[in-house]
């Protein structure tokens, strides 16, 4: 019974973190055209609780992405300087569609996995009957 | 309930292994995109089984000292699968092949433990 809780603890620290990430995600989506934003990153680790690994996953710290911001040509915008050039933001589409994608399978993996899971409790349970 | 029944002893160390190698499974398709994170896997309930000490002290009085019923061993090992770029070794294929087998055995246990509840009751007239 230990063994099912803690399993489904686990299956849920990992639907956090890829839910997590795909919030991240969504956001440099949405700012994708956002002069000088930076792509966020984040990235997973074991959770550690009172200095021991619980097993159960969770994101690590944010960082930005110190790949160089493209330069966009557009004279008439407000933030061009002289030459003509303002500085956009560096999110590649294509990255974060397969990010969100990636997300998307390992959270039904999670869900197929606490579903798995719990079928097998239920079972166990269905000994008490009759 | 009959763990004095060997039969009940044995389905039931059987759905532990089954459950302990869920959580495993588990643990690792959570950590399917952990950086640096080694699948890691319990060995088959048929090597398993037995290999646990046998010799137990044997309880004359209520007050004597016992060890615990033989308990499985399930003790996770790093698997030797190809690691991916970023160092993780977890195959999403892999593990859902193992929760799959890791169910079936639990539901395998489950079932040869009401089967023998069912010869109990029948034995006792009540079935």
């Amino acid at each position: 019974m230990n063994d099912f809780s803690d399993a489904m603890s686990v299956a849920t620290s990992g639907m956090k973190a890829q839910a997590n990430r795909l919030r991240h995600v969504s956001e440099n989506i949405a700012n994708t055209d956002t002069p000088g934003f930076r792509r966020k990153i984040i990235s997973f680790e074991e959770q550690v609780r009172l200095g021991q690994q619980t097993g159960s996953v969770t994101t690590g710290p944010l960082r930005l992405d110190q790949t160089d911001l493209a330069r966009i040509y557009d004279p008439t915008h407000p933030l061009a300087d002289d030459s003509g050039y303002f500085q956009g933001s560096n999110v590649n589409l294509l990255l974060e569609i397969a990010d969100a994608r990636e997300a998307q399978r390992s959270y039904e993996a999670n869900l197929k996995m606490f579903d798995q899971v719990r079928q097998m409790s239920s079972a166990l349970m269905d000994l008490l009957r009759k | 309930m009959y763990q004095s029944l060997e039969l009940f002893q044995t389905a039931g160390d059987m759905a532990r292994h089954a459950g302990a190698r869920q959580a495993v499974v588990t643990r690792n398709i959570a950590h399917a995109d952990t950086p640096g994170y080694r699948a890691q896997q319990i060995a088959p309930f048929q090597e398993v089984y037995g290999s646990a000490p046998a010799s137990t002290l044997r309880q004359t009085r209520p007050g004597h000292l016992t060890t615990t019923p033989a308990q499985v061993a399930a003790r996770p090992v790093a698997t030797d699968s190809e690691p991916s770029p970023n160092g993780n070794t977890v195959s999403l294929e892999d593990e859902l092949l193992a929760s799959v087998a890791a169910a079936r055995e639990h539901s395998r246990a489950l079932a040869i433990y009401r089967h023998g509840m069912t010869v109990l009751r029948t034995a006792l007239g009540r079935g």
